[in-house]
């Protein structure tokens, strides 16, 4: 018989959205932030966690493997190993169905999983142009060297590339994540009005979300305490969300910043073990993770991975799921996926805490925030199954099912 | 196991009365084949290697065979013990010895070093470890020095700091050495310094990483040349060194308003000793030293250090390893306290309700963490490391991974009951509950949880990183294993602990609440507050009774006055008009900003002082009558936790003095 996982325990950071009140902190320190909370939230002794995995998409420079860098920073032993994974948009979930995976291979009871992304620094990259001349120039030692070095510049050297824009461009259909989402607004005939309603509602869920007490943990920035979510607009109406230009073609297009998923920084950390574990460490669990699939699909149409990773997963009707989770990649997608789908879902059933429209997507941890917040929900409403699914970008997607305990 | 190479061609080697009593050897003697002589310094069955008389003679025993041997081009010094190179003269014979043979080691010492300063072959120290004092002198006296650039390496002349001068050819040879403003700054600070300062001020040559130490010692030894160190040219010119003397006496008068005799004397010593040749500034050295050695304020000032070094000695390892550690309030108590520990490797967790109150606790840590970095005292990374190691929660979270429990929330009696109550179910069985109280009795807090025996008070002073006393307040039912633990972890953390009785106010606030109230008793019947401050001032007080109250707190300061039933009436105006001190802005003085208190030329009263100091040395008594503390404890904990004049010895040495 497989083994399996429970979940004794998740928390986040506020998410917040990039450039606003976490701009100062990076990966590492929200990082370490997160495991730090969920350390002493649990009161674990840190020597009982076998193995740390992190998901993380834009990796910093100077924290390559930064999972490693976070659990060393976070005060987990050195004896302990730690690494990190990337499925694009679905990293965070990788992490848990990773610890699952090694759990099966005897490879470590107790694990400490999530996702980290502080997209407010993901770096500029400069051309290899201009790479090469920054080179000649702090080779060149004679003055009539440096100036010929300098003289060799122009004006475009000095214009970086974004990180985040190549980032969230899917290098194989030469599309961005945005163009994909236009895409399948197209050939599947949704509307702008209908994109833009389903934001309204992802903002208005989000405003009336009730936290599970230590659900986020205030995260301390020069004096101040950052303790909520920034990117929610309680104020947010059709008319407003009406006004805004389409961003991913200006002329035809229906898809606009109001209906697409915020870039923010945010970080999500989980203690699960074994069933067997978490008995030892005298630890009620939230529930367990009772089974997650990963399927791939036309890069250029990424957003419809979860019909796929569903439908493996779960083949018959979605009735018997209280909740369900799938990622607001951007509305349009969302809407895409419930159209494709073979059997229906509840709409009410449907992200109830809104989504990524509302709260941002960090990319890295927003699997694991479906993860925390549907099995938060579960205990909240006083019930039993989840089923959560993100579209990967790149054309994939993945799924999981949650059950209480 | 002495491998003293001798040239077989020499005689017997001389014999000393003293080496008949074949004490055990000190320095160890070897000769490798380059011709490289490398005396060790390994005093036995010691951590530290001092000079006294038999290692002085010993020392010029082997300077005979360095001297006598011709295969032998080169000397290199160094020391065996893992953290002392050479921790300077032997202070428990400077102590008892009487006059006569204070002399006789004084003419030892300088004798000795003269003649290894003279040798014909080059000779190197290499320095390992702590070099103080006579540690340092022998150093000067040799042609170069080099260290490893260990944390543990440090090189300085401390003795102003106890009362005495350098007198081993210090404050000769060091102005020669490294020119006179930067010698008088090391001599009459005391302060140590690390190998990379010794090198930007031209002490020694080179500082190299450990292991590279003696490879690099036998290679710059043999390529030194016989060289004695000059004045610098611009230290002879009298304008010049009278300038420097000038101004550095008036520095000096100022911080210590003349009440230190040696740092006073320490400096004309210096200045006239550049005039003179080396016989006779040797001995002039000589008379100053001996007129100080004497000195009720030296003989003070040594047992005060003689009573911190063993307050503060490690003792052999407590069962209970403290390294992780819950601070309950993150106010400026508890977030002082967590950012000593996290800077000492222990593991905090700083506890605080309300989220706001914990953010401004982490602003305080960062901001004091890089203060440090910038004055030098740590680097960037170790300042990481230590914030890494704090963390925080507004929560009620699980405290059984904790060693021990700080509560440092406001002085209320029945606050810290409940918070007490409410840890005691969230710790493990063996977590010590501490309560940094600076007045309330630590009986009553401990009702509050079903395991009085682990209670314990743990009082630190603020600023907690300035302040080097903790008391430690153990209550009847306190554990010896609980009081054992609180005294090893304090030492742990470099804190210097003494052990009080459970009694109101403990020993510090005991003492010096009465002083304080008086001041204001004395404020009240119309003498200004300039001039009492000063008045204790002048007594040797690092600050004046109101001024302190001002940086206390006045309501803080009635609290602790009402704990010990004192009366304090008189504050209640003032209370009620919210003049509270700094923090409002408004106290006995204008703290608002941009208000300079220049230095008063208010008439002096000189009772004010008598009383005022009377007052501490009375209720001391009192406090040692209870058998709350003994006599050397308590003088320790005021000079630690007060400031109180150190060369007064303590309230209890000032009144046996002076009565």
């Amino acid at each position: 018989m497989t083994p399996s996982l429970v979940i004794l325990d998740a928390v986040r950071t506020p998410f917040c959205r990039a450039g606003s009140a976490l701009a100062e902190l990076d990966a590492v320190e929200l990082g370490r932030a997160v495991v730090s909370a969920l350390l002493t939230k649990t009161g674990i002794d840190p020597q009982v966690v076998d193995e740390t995995i992190l998901g993380c998409v834009g990796q910093p420079p100077q924290a390559q493997n930064i999972a490693r860098v976070i659990a060393l920073r976070a005060g987990l032993p050195q004896s302990k190993p730690a690494f990190t994974v990337h499925r694009n948009c679905a990293s965070g979930l990788e992490a848990l169905t990773t610890a699952h995976a090694k759990l099966c291979a005897r490879q470590g009871e107790v694990f400490i999983v999530g996702g980290v992304e502080s997209m407010s620094n993901m770096p500029f990259y400069f051309s290899r142009q201009a790479v090469a001349k920054f080179a000649a120039l702090s080779r060149a030692r004679s003055p009539g060297q440096k100036v010929g070095a300098l003289a060799a510049f122009r004006p475009a050297d000095f214009s970086p590339v974004i990180g985040l824009q190549l980032g969230l461009t899917d290098p194989v259909s030469e599309l961005n994540m945005g163009q994909t989402a236009e895409l399948l607004a197209r050939e599947l005939n949704i509307a702008r009005d209908a994109q833009d309603a389903f934001a309204l509602r992802s903002h208005l869920r989000a405003q009336s979300t009730v936290h599970a007490p230590g659900e986020v943990c205030p995260l301390y920035v020069g004096g101040k305490v950052v303790q909520s979510d920034n990117g929610i607009r309680p104020d947010s109406t059709l008319e407003k969300l009406a006004a805004l230009k389409p961003l991913f073609d200006r002329e035809y297009g229906t898809v606009t910043a109001g209906n697409s998923s915020q870039i923010t920084d945010g970080a999500v950390a989980m203690l699960v073990t074994s069933e067997q574990a978490a008995a030892r460490l005298g630890l009620q669990p939230l529930g367990r993770l009772s089974g997650y699939s990963a399927v791939g699909c036309d890069p250029a149409r990424m957003g419809l991975g979860p019909v796929g990773a569903i439908e493996k997963l779960h083949p018959g009707n979605l009735d018997e799921f209280d909740v369900v989770e799938i990622n607001e990649a951007f509305a349009a997608q969302v809407l895409a996926v419930l159209k494709s789908l073979k059997h229906e879902i509840d709409p009410a059933k449907l992200n109830p805490r809104g989504g990524a429209i509302a709260l941002g997507h960090p990319v890295g941890a927003t699997g694991a925030r479906l993860v925390q917040s549907a099995l938060i929900q579960l205990h909240q409403t006083n019930k039993s199954r989840a089923l959560i699914s993100l579209c990967v970008g790149g054309g994939q997607g993945v799924a999981a099912t949650l059950e209480r305990l | 196991m002495n491998s003293l190479v001798l040239d077989p061609t020499h005689l017997e080697p001389p014999v000393h009365h003293h080496r008949l009593l074949r004490q055990p050897e000190a320095f160890h003697l070897h000769v490798d084949e380059k011709g490289i002589a490398w005396l060790t310094f390994d005093s036995p069955e010691s951590q530290a290697n001092v000079f006294n008389e038999a290692t002085l003679r010993e020392l010029d025993d082997h300077l005979d065979a360095v001297e006598l041997d011709p295969s032998i081009h080169a000397l290199v010094i160094r020391s065996a013990k893992e953290k002392i190179f050479i921790a300077g003269a032997d202070l428990k014979a400077v102590r008892s010895l009487p006059p006569a043979e204070v002399d006789g080691l004084i003419r030892l010492g300088q004798a000795v070093f003269s003649r290894l300063a003279s040798l014909p072959v080059p000779t190197l120290a290499a320095i390992h470890g702590a070099c103080a004092g006579g540690g340092t002198e022998l150093t000067l006296a040799c042609d170069a020095r080099i260290a490893s650039d260990d944390n543990v390496t440090r090189i300085g002349l401390p003795e102003t700091q106890l009362g005495l001068i350098p007198a081993w050819g210090g404050c000769t040879r060091l102005p020669r050495l490294i020119g006179l403003r930067s010698a008088l700054d090391m001599i009459l600070s005391g302060k140590l310094l690390s190998a990379k300062d010794a090198l930007k001020r031209g002490l020694i040559a080179k500082v190299v990483p450990k292991d590279r130490l003696e490879a690099e010692a036998g290679h710059i030894v043999l390529s030194l040349t016989k060289s004695r160190p000059h004045r610098r040219f611009w230290d002879t010119l009298w304008p010049i060194s009278s300038i420097i003397g000038w101004q550095t006496r008036r520095l000096l008068l100022a911080k210590t308003r003349g009440l230190y005799a040696a740092p006073l004397k320490a400096l004309e010593t210096v200045l006239t000793a550049l005039r003179l040749n080396l016989e006779t500034a040797l001995e002039l050295e000589r008379t100053t030293m001996l007129s100080l050695a004497q000195s009720e304020a030296t003989v003070r000032l040594i047992d005060l250090f003689f009573r911190k070094e063993a307050a503060s000695k490690s003792s052999a390892s407590s069962p209970h390893q403290i390294s992780r550690v819950a601070v309950i309030g993150a106010g400026v108590m508890g977030s002082g306290i967590a950012q000593w520990l996290v800077s000492r490797g222990i593991h905090v967790l700083m506890c605080d309700v309300k989220p706001e109150a914990i953010a401004a606790g982490l602003a305080r840590v960062n901001e004091r963490l890089s203060e440090a970095v910038k004055r030098r005292l740590m680097t960037k990374q170790q300042a990481r490391e230590a914030k890494d190691r704090l963390a925080v929660t507004a929560e009620r979270v699980p405290l059984t991974s904790y060693h021990l429990v700080i509560e440092a929330a406001t002085e209320d009696i029945g606050l810290k009951k409940k918070i007490f109550a409410d840890i005691a179910p969230r710790v493990s069985e063996d977590t010590l509950l501490a309560t940094n109280t600076s007045a309330l009795g630590i009986r009553e807090i401990a009702t509050a949880v079903p395991m009085p025996d682990r209670v314990i008070g743990l009082h630190f002073f603020n600023p907690v990183h300035r302040m080097p006393l903790v008391e430690i307040i153990a209550h009847r039912e306190t554990s010896d294993i609980a009081i054992g633990a609180a005294v090893a972890f304090s030492r742990a953390i470099g804190k210097t602990p003494v052990v009080v009785k459970d009694s109101p106010g403990f020993v510090v606030n005991r003492i010096l609440t009465p002083y304080l109230m008086e001041a204001v008793k004395l404020h009240a019947q119309g003498h200004p507050a300039a001039v009492i401050d000063e008045a204790m001032l002048d007594f040797g007080m690092p600050m004046g009774p109101l001024r302190l109250l001002d940086e206390i707190g006045l309501d803080v300061a009635a609290h602790v006055a009402s704990t010990l039933h004192l009366d304090a009436s008189l504050l209640t105006p003032m209370i009620g008009k919210g003049h509270l001190g700094v923090k409002t802005g408004r106290g006995f003085y204008d703290h608002s900003p941009g208000i300079k208190h220049p230095r008063t030329s208010w008439a002096h009263v000189p009772w004010l002082q008598d009383q005022l100091a009377d007052l501490m040395s009375d209720e001391a008594k009192k406090v040692l009558r209870e058998d709350i503390a003994s006599a050397a404890e308590i003088d320790l904990a005021m000079v630690l936790g007060t400031g109180y004049p150190p060369f007064r010895g303590g309230p209890l040495s000032h009144a046996r003095v002076f009565r």
